[in-house]
């Protein structure tokens, strides 16, 4: 059996890609499950989805601990403490990256030991769709490091995305893209050590009964939500080019988040470690003073 | 208690003072943040901008009474963006933990253990589900007894936190969850969207508004009016939700512009029942210029124009004005 997870931001479409994955086994002639991780699927918040597929009817159930394969959609999320992309994955393992890195600076800047295929998928859909929306370009890279065939996965995009989208053309883009996708990479066989086992020793901990003050969730801190830096849930960064600005502030009124604060002279700036990249800012601004940058380009220049 | 629908001298009307200082323009905004970033709410939504501003409004001397909804995830263990206190109260009863908190405020003050200058407003803040569907009755009982505190809808016409459910907020011919456009029901919803701004008039409440986060001026000068009030003061912010409504997070506030230009959303106050009109569009565009940049309503321009569909929207927008006069 093929275990395979899927991480992305809520809208990059993870839970559509688990789902082409899936649909394309199935017609392959597979057993396959697919399904997101339920949970807080919001607009840029890291999610997960997860496909697995065997030749023999699945029994297994929830989420997938212990990965054969990990798709990583947005690069951004291999340093966020909280995913963890890449934890159980597998020893032989192949993890697949969103990167302009080649697979040897991946493995050193993430420091990856398991095998490491790379393909700047998010150039691809901007290119091929024109928005950064992955999820029919995820699935077709996975279907070829799963070995599944060319026809199927033709066939699983349109079934797939029939169900969401009425554009004909759009589909038919992201059928190209797919197709695309699955021939940009070489798929590395996955070598795995170790049995394929999932029985381990369940461990129950105990917990004690405590009085309501402190079993209960009180929070006696205020405003203490910046600690949680959403700013890694950005796929482009509002930029700034201060010689436009008139400072009338509409950019500050029109923040959801509050991220743009205004420094002592009255000029705009925006919170970079918290702001979520929704680029309301970009849209509302009346002169040129904001634009957007992809954001691992934005990182690369300012490290 | 004064919270409790005691009629006072004034004749019942309960108002503290008359001098009301408005802001003029966006840079008169209260520049302090009493929503601070970091929350988990989706990037670019439309409620947070209308909460942000609200709590701008209301400053920080002030209790959240919170029914679930996307806004209890703002505060998740152990976080919150709020610099207040905040209670978490099941769908139905929010304004019930808010009769609580004002009967505790009022009985500590009375009993001299609180300064009156110690006292706290008591805010109900409600998603759209909670507002038209679930706790409309202890909504209902609330207003009916007169109780101080100011509720904030934060209407994204659907059951957003779930996964985007149909509500009674949901407007006619919207794709939700659950209401999917198909062979029998090629329009999607089939109902039309409840008039939560009537259902509450009808009881009478001291102060009554819809707001958008895309006017924020028009927000604030609302809550400052209100604040002379005792009793109930209500507000609807209508608040684009870019996963619902299939729309790109920077779109927010174009659409909370569009829904008023079109109006689809009309800003409005009502103190003890007079109703005016407070933001009017000079010319009103198409409704489908609204309509057609969302995905949750795609499915009445491909692939067939559903023409009847559009048209029973356009016309209840010109039925709506028409009954105001205001339709130029």
């Amino acid at each position: 059996m093929y275990r395979v997870r899927f991480h992305g931001r809520g809208g990059q479409g993870a839970r559509v890609a688990s789902k082409v994955l899936g649909t394309a086994a199935f017609l392959d002639g597979y057993y396959a499950q697919d399904f997101p991780l339920y949970g807080a699927e919001r607009r840029g918040a890291p999610v997960a989805a997860s496909t697995r597929i065997s030749e023999d009817p699945i029994m297994e159930r929830g989420v997938i601990p212990e990965p054969d394969i990990v798709i990583v959609m947005d690069e951004t999320l291999l340093q966020d403490p909280l995913t963890m992309p890449l934890s159980g994955l597998k020893p032989g393992g192949i993890v697949l990256i969103n990167t302009t890195h080649s697979p040897a600076e991946a493995k050193a800047v993430y420091k990856i030991t398991a095998q490491v295929i790379t393909l700047d998928i998010t150039k691809i859909g901007l290119d091929m769709l024109g928005m950064p929306i992955l999820s029919t370009l995820a699935g077709g890279v996975a279907a070829r490091i799963v070995g599944l065939s060319e026809d199927s996965l033709k066939a699983a995009v349109e079934k797939v995305l029939s169900e969401i989208i009425t554009d004909r053309k759009l589909l038919d883009k992201n059928v190209a893209a797919a197709l695309y996708c699955f021939n940009a990479i070489t798929p590395a066989k996955i070598e795995l050590k170790t049995i394929d086992t999932n029985k381990k020793k369940s461990t129950v901990i105990s917990l004690p009964f405590e009085p309501a003050e402190i079993s209960s969730p009180a929070i006696n801190a205020t405003g203490n939500t910046p600690l949680r830096m959403t700013g890694n849930w950005r796929v482009f960064r509002p930029a700034w080019n201060y010689e436009a600005c008139t400072r009338c502030m509409i950019c500050v009124a029109r923040c959801p988040d509050g991220c743009i604060l205004v420094n002592e002279d009255g000029y705009p700036y925006t919170d970079y470690d918290n702001c979520k990249g929704c680029l309301i800012c970009v849209g509302e601004c009346p002169t040129n003073t904001l634009g957007k940058v992809m954001e691992v380009h934005a990182k690369k220049v300012t490290g | 208690m004064a919270g409790n629908g005691a009629i006072e001298g004034d004749g019942g009307k309960g108002v503290k003072d008359m001098g009301v200082e408005r802001i003029k323009s966006i840079k008169g905004i209260p520049p302090e943040e009493n929503v601070l970033p970091g929350t988990p709410a989706c990037a670019g939504c439309g409620g947070l901008l209308a909460l942000r501003h609200c709590m701008k409004a209301l400053g920080q001397k002030i209790v959240i009474v919170n029914a679930a909804g996307c806004f209890t995830l703002l505060t998740i263990y152990p976080y919150t963006p709020f610099k207040n206190s905040w209670l978490y109260t099941a769908m139905a009863c929010a304004p019930a933990g808010a009769q609580g908190i004002r009967d505790a405020l009022d009985i500590l003050i009375k009993k001299g253990r609180l300064d009156p200058d110690e006292d706290l407003k008591v805010v109900v803040l409600t998603g759209d589900g909670a507002a038209y569907d679930m706790s409309l009755s202890s909504t209902s009982g609330a207003i009916n007894r007169n109780l101080d505190f100011y509720y904030i809808c934060y209407d994204n016409e659907a059951y957003g936190n779930t996964g985007v459910q149909w509500s009674g907020a949901t407007p006619f011919a919207s794709k939700t969850g659950t209401t999917p456009p198909g062979m029998i029901r090629p329009m999607g919803a089939e109902l039309v969207k409840k008039d939560l701004f009537a259902i509450w008039g009808s009881h009478k409440p001291p102060y009554l508004a819809t707001i958008s986060p895309a006017h924020p001026v028009d927000l604030i000068n609302k809550f400052k009016k209100a604040e002379q009030y005792n009793g109930p003061k209500l507000f609807i912010a209508l608040s684009p939700c870019p996963p619902g409504w299939g729309i790109d997070t920077s779109y927010t506030v174009k659409l909370a512009k569009l829904a008023v230009d079109t109006g689809v959303w009309a800003l409005k106050e009502a103190v003890s029942g007079d109703l005016k009109h407070t933001v009017v569009p000079k010319r009103f565009k198409p409704v489908e210029e609204y309509l057609q940049v969302q995905g949750r309503f795609a499915h009445l321009f491909k692939p067939v124009r559903q023409e009847a569909a559009l048209n029973k929207i356009q016309e209840g927008v010109n039925e709506y004005w028409n009954r105001h006069k205001l339709l130029l």
